[in-house]
């Protein structure tokens, strides 16, 4: 079966995993400086999140900016929504809004 | 290559009200740390408050112009007390978040 990064597909990654983050590389092996602190935000929390690695196929970061209508790598989503790049996310963590808005759709 | 004064005066044309301070994180004229300080964003959230400034560079970043655009997006009242650093993505030290001191040319 092969991946062609449609919006059918990408849609179904953030709707079966709570917390997503697109990333330049792996969280072992980051590519890029801000999907790196991107990882290492979502490695603070308890949750359990999913990475896919853009630089695995030339065709993904189009896709995937073009699907979100976001121009920037690393994004991160929660519940299946784009909360944004590694400045969002490292703001929500550290204004505790990120753990709220996780627990929050935990409980839902 | 472009400089932080052009991205100042780019980020102005979207947020006119706005105090922006842009730092050229390596010298290199692509990789950059806007800070965006503007009453408009009482009450809006993070993605929002972005948006704009992203949608603006588009074709900057998709040209690979702007190769980063690093944005801390605040009101007035969390500029305040926000400290004067920012996140280098090629920093040597992996585990800190936060690394180059903002360069201020003019405090307002």
């Amino acid at each position: 079966m092969s991946f062609n990064w449609t919006p059918e597909e990408l849609q179904e990654i953030v709707d079966n995993n709570p917390i997503v983050l697109f990333m330049k590389g792996t969280p072992e092996q980051p590519r890029c400086g801000f999907s790196n602190r991107a990882a290492m935000v979502l490695g603070q929390l308890e949750d359990k999140w999913a990475s896919v690695d853009v630089t695995s196929d030339p065709r993904a970061i189009p896709s995937i900016c073009a699907w979100s209508d976001f121009p920037t790598m690393p994004q991160i989503y929660v519940n299946g929504e784009l909360i944004g790049g590694s400045d969002i996310a490292m703001e929500m963590y550290e204004s505790g809004e990120l753990q709220k808005m996780i627990l929050e759709s935990n409980s839902e | 290559m472009v400089t932080e004064a052009w991205m100042v005066s780019e980020v102005l044309k979207v947020v006119p009200d706005a105090i922006i301070e842009a730092s050229d994180l390596h010298g290199s004229g692509d990789h950059f740390h806007v800070r965006v300080t503007s009453k408009s964003y009482d009450g809006v959230r993070p993605l929002q408050r972005q948006k704009p400034i992203l949608n603006h560079f588009k074709p900057y970043i998709s040209q690979n112009i702007v190769h980063a655009l690093d944005l801390k997006c605040m009101t007035p009242e969390q500029a305040a007390s926000t400290l004067d650093t920012a996140f280098d993505p090629h920093s040597e030290k992996k585990t800190e978040f936060f690394g180059v001191h903002i360069r201020r040319e003019s405090k307002e």
